[in-house]
């Protein structure tokens, strides 16, 4: 129990340590807020009014059960962002430790290695929530979407998805450690995990090869069951199978990712490369 | 300048693009990542489109209307290559010399005596060679991946409209190259101006669906012609006459940013030569 509370108080002066540098460049973090506005939702909103007939979004009422575009690429906008804090929240803190050659002497404290990966999942799970929560006021100051009292069931989601992005954490961390130059290989492998969720689209337009994909993310149903209870379009999957998919992805990529995490830690251990970027 | 200030600036605006490609060429990832964005981000905005049409007449009819064109692939993959190409550019001239400052060079470079316009445009060329890299990717991948087949003389008519677009934008790039000198790191103001870029000038979308601010704001921007232009040409088959006044203005604009950017650089090239400023960063 005792080392439990002092890998507790690990993780979260890691959290606090990644948080203070965010903050530090003021004017990124606000960007990082304002990115998926105009870099996603003013382009598919104004891209969605191309098709639309008579003002309403007809053609999406066909494909995801609904005409609100704004609120469907604003809940869209949620699943990017938890898939961000996964990515690059992990991504850049261990590459930052590694071009600045901390990583071995952190490495050498009594902290359980997995600690580091979950308090740097921790702080990016806070700025996806601070983001999400300045989102939403923007959208319902500006677009006027109804979501915010809708949203309550995104409470018990995001508890949930939070293990699978965690796991997410692990599996880049380990990739980051692997390949030293990574940054690519994760831009790459967050904006493929994003289109496959349905952030920006309902993944039914998907080739059914890609959608069994899909399926396999956390992040696609926790993003369908807001949609649903948001939104009232109809869920991919049964409710309760949806639900019983988000537990399982989520406890999964939670398993392999720290199990990838570990390997990776032995075998640079073992190969004393750690130090090396 | 005499004749030999000439040749010799030449040769070191040779050698800069020689040292530019070389780096470039050292990050081989680089190259993956030409391939994978040129095709992946505007593939991502045809599966949207996909949604929003929802396999109906109605909603294709619509697009047709305002975007002036019924390729909606075509229309997507010209739109996005200008956005990536437009974020070299503004990454560009300014990224290399941050890349310079933090390195310690910058300095040593500036005590040459080649022109400043050498350091400024020198990385110019390596970048022109990606531009054309991705409107060769996303040429090949609208005909393999969408059967839209852009012929010789429609490319030609791109490389025209590309060729008078290039000052403006080269201008812009500058522009911030200038702010770097001034004030160091500049990621977030260059996001937020291609930012600006993505939200009004119609990478995804025909600008006459903006509300009529916002076409106003689009119809100052460089960006929104070059797109508008490459659709027109590559797409609709539209000759350079037909676009010959959007092109007149981008010429025009093109003369005016370079003008601000030359002296602006001056400018801020000697706030930082006597603040001693050059090195710091």
């Amino acid at each position: 129990m005792g080392e439990l509370r002092q890998e507790s108080r690990a993780a979260w002066a890691v959290a606090r340590k990644e948080l203070q540098i965010f903050l530090r460049y003021r004017l990124n973090a606000v960007n990082q807020v304002l990115q998926p506005i105009y870099q996603t939702l003013i382009p598919g909103i104004l891209l969605g009014a191309t098709f639309a007939v008579g003002g309403k979004a007809v053609g999406l009422a066909e494909t995801a059960g609904t005409t609100d575009i704004t609120g469907y690429l604003f809940l869209g906008m949620l699943a990017l962002t938890l898939c961000t804090a996964g990515f690059w929240g992990v991504a850049f803190s261990i590459k930052m430790e590694l071009d600045a050659g901390t990583l071995e002497p952190v490495w050498l404290t009594p902290t359980r290695r997995e600690t580091f990966v979950i308090g740097m999942t921790i702080a990016g799970l806070i700025y996806a929530v601070i983001t999400t929560i300045i989102l939403l006021a923007i959208g319902v100051w500006l677009f006027g979407a109804e979501l915010v009292g809708r949203l309550i069931v995104a409470v018990p989601i995001l508890a949930i998805v939070s293990v699978g992005v965690l796991g997410i954490g692990y599996l880049v961390g380990a990739i980051v450690l692997r390949m030293r130059e990574a940054n690519f290989f994760v831009d790459a492998t967050d904006f493929i995990v994003v289109c496959l969720s349905g952030a920006a689209f309902p993944i039914i337009v998907l080739p059914w090869f890609v959608r069994w994909i899909s399926y396999l993310l956390p992040t696609t149903h926790a993003l369908d069951l807001m949609r649903v209870s948001a939104l009232g379009t109809p869920p991919l999957l049964p409710l309760p199978l949806e639900w019983l998919m988000l537990g399982l992805t989520s406890v999964a990529f939670l398993l392999v990712g720290r199990w990838a995490w570990l390997a990776t830690e032995h075998r640079l251990r073992v190969a004393g490369t750690i130090g090396q970027h | 300048m005499t004749r030999a200030d000439l040749v010799g600036d030449l040769r070191a605006f040779a050698a800069a693009t020689r040292k530019e490609w070389r780096i470039l060429r050292r990050y081989k990832g680089s190259f993956l990542s030409f391939v994978f964005w040129p095709i992946a981000l505007p593939l991502a905005f045809v599966f949207q489109a996909e949604a929003f049409a929802g396999g109906r007449e109605d909603t294709m009819a619509a697009f047709t209307e305002r975007a002036g064109t019924n390729e909606v692939a075509g229309f997507l993959f010209v739109g996005w290559a200008t956005y990536m190409w437009l974020s070299i550019i503004l990454w560009g001239p300014g990224t290399s010399l941050r890349d310079e400052q933090v390195r310690g060079s910058l300095e040593a470079v500036f005590l040459t005596p080649a022109s400043r316009l050498v350091v400024l445009f020198g990385p110019a060329i390596s970048q022109l060679i990606w531009a054309i890299w991705i409107f060769l990717v996303v040429g090949a991948a609208l005909q393999i991946g969408f059967g839209v087949n852009i012929g010789p003389f429609e490319a030609a008519r791109g490389l025209a409209v590309i060729a008078v677009g290039i000052p403006a934008l080269y201008a812009i790039g500058a522009l911030f190259a200038s702010v770097v000198l001034r004030f160091g790191n500049v990621n977030a103001l260059v996001q937020g101006v291609r930012g600006l870029f993505t939200a009004v000038c119609g990478m995804s979308f025909p600008i006459i669906v903006l509300p009529e601010l916002a076409q106003r704001v689009a119809l100052a921007l460089p960006p929104t012609y070059l797109i508008a232009d490459l659709r027109s040409v590559l797409l609709a088959g539209a000759g350079l006459g037909a676009v010959i006044g959007d092109l007149a203005i981008l010429a025009g604009m093109g003369v005016v940013l370079a003008g601000l950017a030359v002296l602006a650089f001056k400018r801020t090239e000697q706030y930082a030569r006597r603040g001693g400023k050059l090195a710091q960063y």
